[in-house]
């Protein structure tokens, strides 16, 4: 699905967290919000999750205006910052949260969500920690737990708010690898928030880089590093 | 642009319920404090008021009246302070020792708050009553305790025991022990410690504490009602002059008394509020709100 | 195996004060509490289990018992319901009034249970305020006339009153707490604000509720002051087990008193620990994060 941000701005009261910005994002790409915290990177991508409504401009999904579309319907698959796993249910529990939600009609069968739960936890890795609670995992496998649950509602895109930030260094190269490897087996739009530019740039096949909830610019990782639009850009890529 | 407005209205916060969910919750909730709380608070007013403010005013000045307020007065002014410095000693011991039983003896000090103010009441009249060994040489050695003062005092005591120290624990838990030995390794003396550093840092949580204490002292009812044999002029307090006056059909009278306990009560919980407000962050987690 | 050295009782602290607020703390528990309530128990001990079983097992006694707990678990559902609407509608809407509304809840505490009583009383006799409408309403719609106090209805109303702070102000806090992002997380996943409500918000307020609801259930079991004015206590009808403890100590049975008194102890205590079981069970299903 590819992704039209058209003249999107958002203000909190008085000040302003996104003056109007445009993006396209191509279907099945792999993006980075790159920016300093306060660059409006997580106001951009809660827009497009549904749980912030802009103060003007348009969200279009395939060509399709999407602006008023509530959470629910869009079927975007959220990861946060904090994971925000369930934490009295199991792990097969929490990913099979979304499809047990799913109106009777819709739903599928207890087989179909096991055998689907057991799918996901294979493609993280993970097979064997099902009826493991949320305080019994490690960051790692909380991080990879929170991906699981949200593509196990077949989400029509990812969007990901610092999918590594509560990580230490080590554990997050190792997830980095594993994050293109599900981008690529899924072929999913996808659009993550950062701050730290070498994993924007190792990872994403486009960058925009934000800063004071203006993007400063886009493009791909060599040729922002290449040829920076702005001394902003000079300055944070090689900070 | 006409387009955008209608859908922004349409559009509701993920963390936010419908426009009338919320309109409709809010009404149940007014209308159940409306009915539960405010009507009984204006009934107390509108019938110590119903023959004018005179015959509210004499039914205050009675003897009996009088001597109920003064006798709630004193033991208020007796029992808050004992139980204030138990609540403190209490915290102390609790929060800057580590010693077996200390959940044990907290459950100790909660225990007054399940257990039925009338039972109270009974375990008094069955320790220190004058058919008992204790209470018996008590009384020939002129110190009755059931049926006199020191039996509603220590009764009192019983159902208001937990208030302070359980407000003063969680606040000086959350302050550590840092402070006073920093103070201890300037040289400054335990009484000094206490004083300089640890008072001031609980003294809202303090407040807040005697506040309610005070509040449930001159209030209670059923230990005292057991405890004190309920002599007119001597041992009833106000909560016990009402019910005595409302038996007799003294209704003004009753809840012109009433209406004092109530405006005290009211007092109780504006402080409270401004506490809460002001200094929520000095009082016990709990209560942040 | 090397045998760890048993951990002393009281672990040795440069921090002054030991003897003195330890000294404080059981002198005056043993006195206020202690002693009173170990009173009680060897009364019941020297009176025997078989007379104590002989005072009990009357039919007056266990209609009493039962019309206490009825009611009081009754109350506490009511509460437990009303208690986390309220919590909801205080920590998350926005509405004039909101402060005088949160402060409204905890009047039950602050205001006197002998007031409460004779306030209630007044609006729910029959030619009170609110007695008046049931009343008429009953006469309109079955013939006679509806009444509230002085029956199991006025009974149920004055424990809802003192019951009413409690579940409240133990759910708010845990409301304050909730992560906003879980609540997202729920709807980006397609839950419907209701799903929400009942699979994540629910299940992690339950404990607190839990909580809530005992203490207003321990406080309804033992209430006094508020319920017997507004009851008619009429044996096997409308009579709580506290006012049949009044009641043996008028006639000066103290062992048929201590009975009464420890049964009410030991059922209170078996109806706690039974939902602090509960509760632990589902702490540690939830574990902490």
């Amino acid at each position: 699905m590819h992704i039209d941000i058209d003249e999107i701005a958002k203000s909190f009261g008085t000040t302003a967290a996104l003056h109007p910005v445009s993006l396209a994002i191509p279907s099945g790409a792999l993006v980075a919000l790159l920016g300093p915290s306060g660059s409006g990177k997580t106001t951009l991508l809660r827009i497009l999750g549904g749980l912030e409504y802009p103060t003007s401009g348009r969200v279009l999904f395939d060509g399709q205006d999407a602006t008023g579309m509530s959470v629910q319907q869009r079927r975007a698959g959220f990861m946060f910052q904090s994971y925000a796993l369930f934490r009295h249910m199991t792990v097969f529990e929490n990913i099979a949260y979304g499809l047990r939600a799913r109106p009777r009609k819709l739903r599928p069968t207890k087989e179909e969500i096991a055998r689907r739960v057991a799918k996901l936890l294979d493609l993280i890795q993970l097979p064997d920690i099902a009826a493991r609670y949320p305080s019994q995992l490690s960051g790692g496998q909380r991080q990879r737990v929170a991906l699981a649950r949200a593509l196990a509602i077949e989400p029509r895109m990812l969007l990901l708010d610092e999918p590594f930030g509560a990580l230490d260094a080590k554990v997050r190269r190792e997830l980095r690898h594993g994050l293109r490897e599900i981008h690529d087996t899924t072929g999913l739009t996808t659009v993550f928030v950062t701050h730290d530019q070498e994993e924007a740039m190792e990872l994403a096949d486009l960058v925009v880089v934000m800063s004071m909830g203006r993007i400063e610019q886009i493009g791909r990782p060599q040729d922002i590093r290449a040829r920076p639009a702005t001394p902003f850009v000079r300055e944070f890529i090689t900070a | 642009m006409s387009d955008t407005t209608l859908s922004r209205i349409r559009f509701r916060s993920a963390t936010d319920e419908r426009l009338w969910v919320k309109v409709v919750l809010i009404a149940i909730a007014v209308f159940g404090i409306v009915i539960l709380v405010f009507a009984p608070l204006i009934v107390v007013f509108a019938e110590a008021l119903a023959r004018g403010w005179q015959a509210a005013l004499n039914a205050l000045g009675t003897r009996d009246a009088q001597s109920a307020i003064r006798l709630t007065l004193l033991i208020a002014a007796i029992s808050v302070p004992l139980t204030a410095v138990f609540g403190i000693a209490a915290a102390w011991f609790i929060t800057k020792f580590d010693f077996r039983g200390k959940a044990f003896l907290i459950t100790l000090i909660d225990l007054p708050f399940s257990i039925s103010p009338v039972v109270a009441g009974l375990c008094f009249v069955l320790a220190f009553g004058a058919n008992t060994a204790v209470g018996g040489w008590l009384v020939a050695h002129g110190f009755p305790i059931v049926f006199a003062l020191p039996g509603i005092v220590m009764a009192t005591m019983f159902v208001t025991f937990p208030f302070v120290a359980r407000e003063l624990i969680p606040v000086m838990v959350e302050q550590g022990r840092a402070e006073e030995e920093a103070a201890l390794t300037l040289g400054a003396s335990g009484w000094r410690v206490f004083f300089t550093v640890t008072l001031p840092n609980i003294r809202w949580a303090l407040l807040y504490g005697v506040l309610l204490c005070n509040a449930r002292a001159m209030g209670e009812f059923g230990a005292v009602a057991v405890v004190s044999g309920k002599i007119r002029g001597q041992t009833a307090t106000m909560p016990i002059t009402i019910e005595m006056m409302y038996n007799e059909y003294l209704s003004v009278a009753a809840f012109s008394l009433a209406a004092v306990l109530t405006a005290l009560a009211l007092l109780t919980l504006l402080l409270k509020t401004l506490l809460e407000l002001r200094f929520a962050d000095q009082l016990a987690a709990t209560r942040r709100h | 195996m090397a045998s760890t050295p048993r951990k002393p009782l009281i672990q040795r602290s440069p921090m002054p004060g030991l003897g003195l607020s330890m000294g404080i703390t059981i002198a005056m528990l043993s006195i206020v509490v202690l002693i009173p309530i170990g009173a009680l128990l060897t009364r019941g001990a020297l009176f025997g289990p078989e007379n104590m079983w002989g005072v009990i097992n009357r039919d007056r006694v266990w209609a009493a018992l039962y019309l206490s707990f009825r009611l009081s678990f009754l109350a506490a559902v009511f509460n437990l319901v009303f208690g986390v609407l309220l919590a909801w509608v205080l920590a998350r809407y926005r509405f004039p009034g909101r402060r005088l509304l949160d402060a409204a809840v905890d009047l039950p505490f602050a205001l006197p249970t002998a007031v409460a009583g004779i306030a209630l009383t007044a609006l729910y006799a029959p030619n009170g305020l609110f007695g008046q409408y049931a009343r008429d309403i009953g006469l309109a719609l079955t013939g006679t006339g509806w009444k509230i106090a002085y029956t199991q209805w006025g009974i149920f109303i004055a424990l809802v009153f003192v019951g009413l702070p409690f579940v409240t102000r133990t759910v708010q806090p845990v409301i304050e707490e909730v992560e906003r992002e879980v609540e997202e997380a729920s709807a980006t996943l397609g839950a419907s604000r209701l799903y929400t409500l009942r699979r994540v918000i629910w299940p992690t307020l339950a404990p607190a509720a839990l909580t809530g609801f005992a203490l207003a259930l321990a406080r309804a079991v033992g209430e006094y002051g508020s319920v017997i004015f507004i009851a008619g206590n009429i044996p096997m009808r409308t009579e709580i087990a506290p006012l049949l403890i009044v009641i043996q100590l008028e006639e000066f049975n103290y062992d048929g008193a201590a009975a009464i008194g420890i049964a009410m102890l030991v059922i209170s205590f078996v109806a706690l620990l039974a939902i602090n079981l509960i509760h632990i069970w589902s702490r540690r299903r939830i574990g902490n994060v």
